[in-house]
C-alpha cells in the first residue's frame, strides 16, 4: 500500500530511490508512468534496481553524486537534461537531483516534460534564425558578387564610347553635330561616374571585413582625411562659391586617429561635402568639424542649404538608393556608403536639420591607439617576429633579461624587442638569468616557466629573495604553456607580475610591457640618444662625393644586415665558436668602421681579438656593449635617412620627375 | 563485449544528430531539430575481431544560449568533431573545441568530420586550412549526412583510433 507521499511524489512524475551501491537501487517512491515505460514496471521495496547499467547518463552522473552523497557540506548536485528512449521510441526528457538524507544516498528523477517543451522551442527559434540570418547573408553576399560583376562588365564598353567621342571631337562637325557629340560625351561622363560609385559602395561591402582590420593596424588620422578632403573639393566648392571652412575650434593638438580605413574615410568624408555642396546656394557655408567623445572621435559635417526633409527620418536617409534630401541625389549610394562603411568600423552617422538653417551631417568612429607605421599589428602571431620592421619609435626603452630555452624562439623574441628599441640579454635558463643579474641591472626579467638547469619559478624566488634585500624590484613575466587562469594565479603567487601564455600574441607581450615601462621610475629607463644626425656623417658623405642617395642606400644596407650580424653573433657566443666570433666581429668592426662609430669599432675589434685568441671569458660583457653601441649607431641612422626623405620634394628634379612619370596629371 | 563511449562535439546545427541517426539508425530528415540536452544512442559493431559497444552520446551544440559541459565527457574514449562546411564560423567553433577538450580531458582520439558537402555550391571549408590541420595528423572527412557519405567510415575510423 501506498503512503500518501509516494502517490504524491508520483502524481508530480517525480521518483525517490535510494543508492544502494555500484550503481543499484531500490525505490522508495511509486513511480511515475515513464519510468515504467523506461525501465520497466516495478513497487517500492528492497529489489534491486541496476541503473547503471540501464542509463549510460546516470551511470556518468553518478561520479559527481557520489562525491555530493560523500561531501558534509554539499547539500545536493543536479544534472542537466538529458533525453532517454523508450522500447516504442518515444523521447523522455530526464533530470535527476543527488541528495542525502539521515545518512541515505538518494536520487530523485523527474521528467520535465513542459520545461523541455519551452526550452527547445525557444532554442529552435532563436537558432533558426540565427541560420536564417547567416543565410541571408550568404544569399546577399552572392548577389553582391554578381552585381558587381555585371557593373564591371558594363563600364567596359564605356572606354571605346570615350574614345568615339575624342575622335569624334577633332573632325569638323556642324554647330549642330557638335552640340550632339558634347551631350553623348557628358552622358557617358555621368555613367561612368555612377558606375564607379556603385562599384565603390559594393567593393566596400565585401572587403569591409578585411580593411576594417587594415585600418585598425593603420589608425587614420580624422583630422588629416578631413583636410585631404576639404583640399580635394576647394575647387568644386570654388566653382560653385560656397564656403568650405574647418571649423577653428578644432584641438589640432588632440589624438585624431580612428579605427578604419584612409582612403574610404576619406571617401565618407568627400560624401558627405558633395551632398552638402549640393544643397548650399551661392555664398553659404560648410562646415566640417571634429570632436572629442570620450573613447571615440566625432566628425560632422554643416551646411546652411535647406535641412532635411521633414517626413523622413535620419535613418531613411542613409538607406541604400536614399536620394538624400528631395531626391537631389544622383544615384543613392553615397549616403549609403558613409552608413555601412562607419558602422562596420564600430562607429555610428546621423544627421539632423539645424535649429535654424541648414543641416548636419555627424559620424562617430571608435579612437584607435596609435602605433608607429611599421609596428607589428595586433593580430600577427609569434611567427611574425621575423617580420623586418622598422623599430617602434615612441616607447619607453628597457632592460630586458630574457631567459628561454628554446633557441629559436629566443632568437626571434630578442630580435623584436630590439626593434622595438629595448636592449635585451638573451640567456638559455633560470641559473644564466641569475648569473647575469649579478652584472647588470634588468628593468624586465623574462621567464620561461620551463627550462633545463634551473627554470622559471625557481629563478623567480631567487631573483625576489634578492630584491627583498637590496630593496629593488624588476618586473618579471613568466613565459609558460600552462596558461590556464589557475596557473596565471599560481604564477603570480610565485613572484611573477605578469604571464603571458604560449603560443603568445606579439601585442600580447607589447602591452604587458607597456604595463612594465609605466611601473619604472623615470631615471631606471635607460635614456637612447636623439636620433641626430652623426657628426661623422658629413665626412662620409664628403668621402663619396656627396651622392645621398649611395649615402641612404648604405645606410639601409647596414640596418638590413647588422640585426642578422647580431643575431649569429649571439649565438655564436652561446655555441661559443671563437672562430665565428671572431669573424662575425670582424664583419661588424667592417660595417660601424664605414659610418665612423668609433666605440662600437672598439668594441668589435675587442671581441674579434678575444675570439682569435679564444678567450670567451669576457665576450659575453664586450658583446653587450657593442650592442649597446650599435644600437645607438642604428638609432642616429635611422634617424638622418628619416631626415633626408623629408626633404621637400623640390630637391627631386623635375626631369627626374618626367622620367619616372609621378608628376601628378595636370 | 568493450563499451566505447563516443561524444559527439561542435557547434549548433552542424548535423551532430543527424550523423549518429544516419549511424545508428540510418534514416535523414533534412527538418533542423535543435538538441536540448544529451540523447544516447548505442551501435554494435565489429573492430579488430571484436564486438564493440559504441555509446554515442550526442551532446547539444554549443553556442550563446548553451555553454558545454565538459563532464559530459567523462569516461569517454574518444569524440567526433563536426564542423559545418559551408558555414565558416562552426570550424573555427570545432578549432576551439578540441583546444577546450584537451584542456579538460587530456589529448583523446578523435575524427574532425567537415559534414554537408553534399551543399557543393555554398561549400566553404578553406584548403588551406585542411592542410594546416591535416599536418597536425588530424584525421579530416568531407561527410554528409544527407546521403550518408563518409558516416561509416567517420566512425570506423574513430573507433579504429579508440582501440589503438
Amino acid at each position: 500500500m501506498a503512503t500518501p507521499l509516494q502517490s504524491f511524489s508520483r502524481e508530480f512524475g517525480y521518483v525517490l530511490l535510494e543508492h544502494k551501491g555500484e550503481g543499484k537501487f531500490v525505490l522508495r517512491s511509486e513511480p511515475p508512468s515513464w519510468f515504467n515505460e523506461l525501465w520497466g514496471a516495478t513497487q517500492p521495496g528492497e529489489a534491486l534496481i541496476p541503473l547503471a547499467e540501464k542509463s549510460p547518463f546516470l551511470e556518468n552522473f553518478l561520479v559527481e553524486a557520489q562525491s555530493c552523497w560523500n561531501s558534509p557540506q554539499t547539500a545536493e548536485c543536479r544534472s542537466e537534461v538529458w533525453i532517454e528512449s523508450t522500447a516504442a521510441g518515444r523521447e523522455v526528457p530526464m533530470q535527476t537531483t543527488a541528495l542525502r538524507r539521515d545518512g541515505k544516498q538518494l536520487l530523485v528523477l523527474h521528467s520535465p516534460e513542459a520545461q523541455y517543451r519551452d526550452q527547445v522551442q525557444i532554442l529552435q527559434t532563436a537558432r533558426s534564425a540565427v541560420l536564417e540570418h547567416e543565410k541571408l547573408l550568404r544569399e546577399i553576399q552572392k548577389k553582391e558578387i554578381l552585381l558587381h560583376c555585371i557593373i564591371h562588365d558594363l563600364s567596359q564598353p564605356l572606354s571605346a564610347m570615350r574614345g568615339s567621342f575624342d575622335c569624334l571631337s577633332a573632325e569638323s562637325l556642324s554647330e549642330e553635330g557638335r552640340k550632339f557629340m558634347a551631350l553623348g560625351k557628358m552622358a557617358t561622363q555621368q555613367q561612368e561616374s555612377m558606375i564607379r560609385q556603385i562599384i565603390q559602395v559594393f567593393a566596400a561591402d565585401l572587403q569591409a571585413t578585411t580593411d576594417a582590420e587594415k585600418g585598425a593596424n593603420h589608425a587614420p588620422d580624422l583630422l588629416a582625411c578631413a583636410r585631404n578632403a576639404i583640399t580635394w573639393l576647394s575647387p568644386a566648392f570654388a566653382a560653385k562659391r560656397v564656403n568650405l571652412i574647418l571649423d577653428p575650434q578644432i584641438d589640432q593638438q588632440a589624438h585624431w586617429h580612428v579605427q578604419g580605413e584612409e582612403s574610404r574615410l576619406g571617401r565618407v568624408f568627400t560624401n558627405l561635402l558633395e551632398n552638402a555642396l549640393r544643397y548650399s546656394s551661392e555664398g553659404g557655408n560648410v562646415t566640417v568639424g571634429l570632436q572629442t567623445d570620450g573613447e571615440f572621435r566625432k566628425a560632422f559635417v554643416a551646411d546652411e542649404g535647406p535641412g532635411l526633409p521633414p517626413d523622413l527620418r535620419p535613418a531613411q536617409m542613409f538607406a541604400l538608393f536614399s536620394k538624400g534630401k528631395e531626391g537631389g541625389g544622383k544615384a543613392g549610394f553615397g549616403l549609403y556608403f558613409c552608413r555601412t562603411t562607419v558602422e562596420r568600423w564600430g562607429g555610428s552617422i546621423t544627421c539632423a536639420s539645424l535649429p535654424e538653417i541648414g543641416s548636419r551631417f555627424c559620424f562617430r568612429l571608435p579612437k584607435a591607439t596609435v602605433r608607429a607605421e611599421g609596428e607589428a599589428p595586433p593580430d600577427k602571431l609569434l611567427s611574425a617576429v621575423a617580420d623586418p620592421r622598422p623599430a617602434v619609435k615612441g616607447r619607453r626603452a628597457m632592460r630586458i633579461l630574457f631567459a628561454d630555452d628554446q633557441e629559436d624562439i629566443r632568437t626571434l623574441i630578442t630580435y623584436q624587442l630590439e626593434r622595438s628599441g629595448h636592449h635585451v640579454h638573451a640567456v638559455c635558463n633560470g641559473r644564466e638569468a641569475l648569473s647575469a643579474l649579478l652584472h647588470k641591472h634588468f628593468d624586465v626579467i623574462l621567464l620561461d616557466e620551463e627550462m633545463p638547469a634551473m627554470g622559471g619559478v625557481q629563478a623567480a624566488h631567487t631573483i625576489r629573495e634578492n630584491e627583498a634585500r637590496a630593496g629593488s624590484h624588476a618586473f618579471l613575466i613568466a613565459l609558460t604553456g600552462n596558461s590556464a587562469e589557475d596557473d596565471q594565479a599560481r604564477l603570480r603567487r610565485e613572484g611573477f607580475d605578469a604571464v603571458l601564455g604560449k603560443p603568445f600574441r606579439l601585442e600580447g607581450l607589447a602591452a604587458i610591457l607597456d604595463a612594465a615601462s609605466s611601473t619604472l621610475p623615470l631615471t631606471s629607463v635607460p635614456k637612447k640618444p636623439a636620433a641626430a644626425i652623426p657628426a661623422g656623417i658629413d665626412d662620409l658623405l664628403g668621402r663619396i662625393g656627396g651622392d645621398k642617395k649611395l649615402l641612404n642606400k648604405m645606410i639601409r644596407t647596414f640596418l638590413r644586415d647588422t640585426p642578422k650580424r647580431i643575431a649569429s653573433l649571439q649565438k655564436a657566443l652561446q655555441r661559443k665558436d671563437a672562430e665565428e666570433i671572431a669573424s662575425l666581429a670582424h664583419a661588424l668592426k667592417g660595417s660601424v668602421s664605414i659610418f665612423l662609430a668609433q666605440h662600437a669599432r672598439d668594441r668589435a675589434q675587442e671581441l674579434e681579438d678575444l675570439g682569435h685568441k679564444s678567450e670567451l671569458g669576457g665576450a659575453t660583457a664586450v658583446y653587450a656593449t657593442l650592442k649597446e653601441e650599435i644600437a645607438k649607431l642604428e638609432e642616429n641612422l635611422r634617424g638622418y635617412a628619416k631626415h633626408t626623405q623629408a626633404q621637400p620634394r623640390s630637391t627631386v628634379s623635375k626631369k627626374t620627375q618626367r622620367l619616372t612619370g609621378k608628376r601628378k596629371k595636370q | 563485449m568493450l563499451q566505447k563511449k563516443i561524444c559527439m562535439l561542435g557547434a549548433f546545427a552542424v548535423g551532430k544528430t543527424s550523423l549518429v541517426r544516419r549511424y545508428v539508425e540510418s534514416i535523414y530528415s533534412d527538418a533542423y531539430h535543435t538538441t536540448v540536452g544529451v540523447k544516447i544512442s548505442k551501435k554494435v559493431v565489429q573492430a579488430n575481431n571484436s564486438e564493440v559497444n559504441l555509446v554515442l552520446w550526442d551532446l547539444y551544440g554549443e553556442d550563446d544560449f548553451q555553454k558545454m559541459n565538459w563532464k559530459h565527457l567523462q569516461g569517454a574514449f574518444g569524440y567526433l568533431l563536426v564542423a559545418d562546411g559551408t558555414r565558416p564560423a562552426t570550424l573555427d567553433k570545432a578549432l576551439a573545441l578540441e583546444q577546450k577538450a584537451r584542456a579538460e580531458v587530456g589529448p583523446l582520439p578523435f575524427v574532425f568530420v567537415v559534414n554537408k558537402c553534399d551543399l557543393v555550391n555554398d561549400w566553404q571549408f578553406d584548403a588551406a586550412l585542411e592542410a594546416q590541420l591535416v599536418a597536425k595528423k588530424w584525421t579530416i572527412l568531407r561527410s554528409s549526412a544527407k546521403t550518408g557519405e563518409s558516416v561509416e567510415e567517420a566512425f570506423s575510423q574513430l573507433t579504429g583510433k579508440m582501440l589503438g
